[in-house]
């Protein structure tokens, strides 16, 4: 298989898992499954160093908006927390 | 749209979108929620996988690889060249690191003196006889790939050969290197693109033992000769020999 559809594949499998396992869990918080889902992408992405410098530019920017994502979903977190 | 991870990935996003919106507001659920969501990060993620395709098909550029190679042969075998070519790091050549072909039928490259000119014919010592072929490969444009010169350990030249062949270029699934005193062992997983019996190949050495003898010249800054060639059940073996 190629490093590529490796990447994919591997990526595909653990999202599928978190999400499995959140929902035997019966975690119902949104925030929960996309904080896990971005933190498995940048993860996985991390440890798949070797792709050609075009890819990881463009994933480097994917992963940067989806962490973009991730601190939205912190500081609307915190504002509840100091609200009470 | 030919690109199948753009495909794949556009199909990925407009499907999570769909999902995720009906799972929520529809059906209720939280998870179902989120494997949409996480469809339409794959998705996105494909299209990014997209740009890693060349915009040139593979077809085309092994036609280029294989003209080059060709004409290179063709030259090998005019002047009836039969030695092994030394591998030299770009420190000890004009331009991109180069290969020799001695010129001296059943004579050996064993040491190289100076830096080498950009030119054909070159002389790599001081004695009559020390004339060779300089000879640009595909190891040594691939070195170009990489960002800063590895270092001389075996994991510095695994983690180079494994980012250029597996990652760079694709052409092998994983790579291992071992090195004793004046060997470097590169066993090479997957290879899609064998070894022949050719002339070129008996010179040059296949191009990805091309590749390992470069980053190894490169990372050792030494130059190195490719010893030993082979391939079975899938795994490319090959020992480098490593110069003064």
């Amino acid at each position: 298989m190629r490093i590529y559809n490796r990447y994919i594949a591997s990526l595909a499998i653990t999202v599928c898992l978190i999400c499995i396992v959140l929902a035997a869990l019966d975690q119902d918080d949104l925030a929960v499954y996309f904080t896990l889902n971005v933190t498995a992408y940048l993860v996985i992405t991390l440890l798949y160093a070797y792709l050609n410098p075009r890819t990881r530019r463009s994933l480097k920017a994917l992963g940067m908006t989806f962490f973009a994502g991730f601190l939205v979903v912190v500081a609307l977190k915190v504002a509840d927390i100091l609200q009470g | 749209m030919d690109n199948p991870y753009r495909l794949l990935g556009v199909s990925l996003c407009a499907a999570g979108a769909i999902f995720a919106p009906v799972s929520y507001f529809v059906i209720g659920s939280v998870a179902m929620t989120a494997l949409g969501i996480s469809a339409v990060m794959l998705g996105f993620t494909c299209i990014a996988l997209a740009s890693a395709r060349a915009p040139v098909s593979s077809e085309a550029c092994e036609l280029m690889l294989q003209t080059g190679m060709q004409n290179t042969a063709a030259l090998l075998e005019e002047l009836e060249l039969t030695g092994k070519a030394v591998y030299l790091p770009s420190t000890m050549a004009d331009g991109p690191g180069r290969a020799l072909v001695p010129l001296s039928d059943g004579q050996a490259i064993l040491r190289v003196r100076g830096k080498v000119p950009a030119r054909l014919i070159v002389r790599y010592g001081l004695g009559p006889e020390e004339m060779a072929v300089s000879v640009t490969t595909p190891g040594a444009m691939t070195i170009q790939l990489l960002d800063t010169r590895p270092g001389p350990t075996p994991a510095d030249i695994e983690a180079a050969t494994g980012y250029i062949l597996t990652g760079a270029l694709d052409i092998a699934t994983s790579v291992g290197v071992r090195m004793t005193d004046s060997t470097v062992e590169v066993e090479v997983d997957g290879p899609r693109l064998g070894y022949e019996d050719a002339w070129y190949y008996r010179c040059l050495g296949s191009p990805i033992a091309s590749i390992a003898a470069a980053v190894s010249s490169e990372a050792l800054g030494h130059p190195v000769r490719i010893k030993e060639e082979s391939q079975d059940r899938g795994r490319s073996r090959i020992t480098l020999e490593v110069l003064e």
